[in-house]
């Protein structure tokens, strides 16, 4: 499985390196808007706080943000919706390999190339401005990699399943795309959850939206308090992805008996 | 030996959602969707033994594809058993996807912007293919379908006989005992037809592969298959050999004719209309259109009434008949 991995996520990165302008525009997207949160919360917070935040926490905290949501983000329900209505799952079914490994070695790839990048402009930035800077601490860095796993994990068989939909629906991006709007407020993509309304905030710590991003956002820089904390939140994220995986395997066992297989 | 595939019994319905048209009809469908059954295959029962070509013919919508997907395991059968490879494909998993290769004339698995080399190379990955054996078949891939200097050029690039050797060369690289080739020469020139089928008759000879295939080509069939299926509206008309099915549609025989005679003593369209319906005729050139069974004392008559510098005895051309079978159903063609 290993060699198969290492040639899809070869491939990947093969026809990546055929469009690269395609690759700054993606990253100019993972990068716009947290900036442009940043740059909100900068000016209300000003020289006091909001919600305990003052602008050196939203600048850690949108940085995570900004590197977190790139390692964790998932496209495949475009990709899903379009092998399913157009057909190109046909070719995939016929082969040895489950088509959910080829979107995984497509996250892996995605992720790996993007993530390093932003990664590079945090260093960078870090070494200049202090602010986004973070303590050296390898016990929350290892949990946060662990957070950051689970979330991938989950988003991706989030984004997975609602693609699947396609199966029975011809809007099943338009279902991922509600998603992604809730989740920008839910997830702590443009604000950090404790500046929520205390109602909503509990709405995302009980459905899979903190899990998603917020957590391990919250764990990298800092602002989870206590292993029990620490605890709920990684148990939050292991009982969202039971769900989720479920869900993906009720959707394939079922969708792929009404696949139409449109096409040649 | 067991038939390497059979089918008994073998069903497809799909639900097809319909609504009528205009405005109110979008609403109503809305609210209250309804649907229909097409049964895209009904009651089909054959077996294909180890070796045979076979192809699948009839018109579109026939339940030619549907047919191939549910034996590829890409769909699952409403009702009826398959065996394939001594698989049930939509259960048989790596294992049997490893014994099939399924090309799609219209779908392609190349990746659109990489030379094919790169997803052989996948390929080679996915099947788990040691690289002394992808060598090897490769460069008889390669050599059989005179791909040359093909393989480092981006796939966008390639023209589409180019590209549909390329997906032979990728479905085939690990082998396989069983190709399913739906509309394998869609779209193709000539040219590119002909060496398609040269390189399916040349592999399977090497290979013994047993192949199924649909196409709309006529010359696909007869240059390939040793036996078809004749599906119409799901239902399978026949099965057996392309010749039995002529004999069996077709009711008349073509004598081609190539007249003799200077222009003193011309052979006139009504002269040879005593002895069959005049097809064609412009001279020296003429096509007559006899009983079957009166053919040869017919062609003999000629011989004796005109000078004729040659004469031949065909059936008629293959989408003649079929169009006739389709037309008239199989059994009645008797």
């Amino acid at each position: 499985m290993i060699k198969r991995y290492a040639a899809l996520i070869r491939n990947a990165w093969l026809v990546d390196l055929q469009y690269r302008a395609s690759i700054v525009l993606w990253l100019l997207w993972g990068v716009t808007e947290p900036a442009i949160a940043l740059g909100i919360w900068w000016a209300i917070a000003g020289d006091g706080s909001v919600a305990g935040y003052a602008r050196d926490d939203f600048a850690r905290y949108f940085f995570a943000v900004m590197l977190i949501n790139q390692l964790t983000i998932a496209w495949d329900s475009w990709y899903l919706d379009r092998w399913i209505r157009e057909g190109d799952l046909n070719y995939r079914l016929a082969r040895p390999l489950h088509p959910a490994h080829e979107a995984v070695a497509e996250n892996i790839a995605y992720k790996a190339r993007t993530a390093s990048v932003i990664l590079v402009v945090w260093l960078l930035v870090a070494a200049a401005w202090p602010a986004v800077r973070l303590p050296f601490d390898p016990g929350r860095w290892a949990i946060t990699a662990v957070a950051v796993l689970l979330a991938a994990a989950m988003r991706f068989f989030i984004s997975f399943t609602t693609g699947l939909l396609a199966f029975w629906t011809t809007r099943a991006t338009a279902i991922m795309e509600l998603h992604a709007g809730v989740s920008l407020f839910l997830a702590g993509r443009i604000a950090p959850l404790a500046l929520l309304p205390p109602a909503v905030a509990s709405v995302a710590g009980v459905l899979w939206f903190r899990s998603m991003l917020a957590f391990p956002v919250d764990l990298l820089t800092g602002a989870v308090h206590g292993p029990a904390a620490v605890l709920r939140g990684l148990g939050g994220q292991i009982a969202w992805l039971g769900v989720w995986i479920v869900a993906y395997r009720i959707a394939w066992t079922r969708g792929i008996r009404k696949y139409g297989a449109v096409g040649g | 030996m067991p038939s390497i595939v059979t089918a008994e019994r073998l069903s497809k319905t799909f639900q097809v959602k319909v609504r009528d048209p205009g405005l109110r009809g979008a609403v109503r469908a809305l609210f209250r969707p309804r649907y229909r059954d097409v049964h895209a295959v009904r009651d089909v029962t054959f077996r294909i033994e180890p070796g045979e070509i076979v192809a699948f013919l009839g018109p579109n919508g026939a339940g030619k594809t549907t047919t191939l997907k549910t034996l590829t395991g890409l769909l699952y059968p409403t009702s009826g058993r398959v065996e394939v490879a001594g698989f049930v494909p939509w259960t048989g998993g790596p294992p049997f996807k490893r014994h099939i290769a399924l090309v799609l004339g219209n779908r392609q698995q190349l990746v659109w912007d990489l030379p094919p080399e790169e997803t052989f190379l996948l390929n080679r990955a996915i099947y788990d293919i040691p690289e002394a054996d992808y060598r090897e078949r490769l460069a008889e891939l390669v050599a059989l379908l005179e791909l040359g200097d093909v393989l480092t050029k981006p796939v966008r690039q390639l023209s589409l006989g180019e590209r549909m050797k390329c997906e032979l060369v990728a479905s085939l690289l690990h082998r396989p005992p069983l190709l399913f080739l739906d509309e394998p020469t869609l779209g193709l020139d000539v040219t590119a037809q002909d060496a398609i089928r040269r390189f399916l008759i040349e592999y399977r000879e090497r290979h013994g592969a047993t192949v199924l295939l649909t196409s709309h080509y006529m010359q696909d069939v007869t240059a390939l298959a040793s036996r078809v299926l004749m599906i119409n509206r799901g239902r399978l008309l026949y099965d057996g050999a392309l010749e039995v099915l002529v004999a069996r549609i077709a009711r008349t025989k073509r004598i081609e004719l190539v007249l003799g005679g200077g222009d003193g003593n011309r052979v006139t369209a009504e002269a040879l209309a005593a002895f069959g319906e005049v097809k064609t005729f412009r001279f020296p050139n003429a096509v007559l259109e006899v009983r079957r069974e009166e053919a040869p004392a017919t062609s003999a008559r000629i011989l004796a009434a005109f000078p004729v510098a040659d004469l031949s005895i065909e059936d008629p051309p293959i989408e003649e008949v079929i169009r006739l079978a389709f037309a008239r159903g199989v059994e009645e063609g008797e």
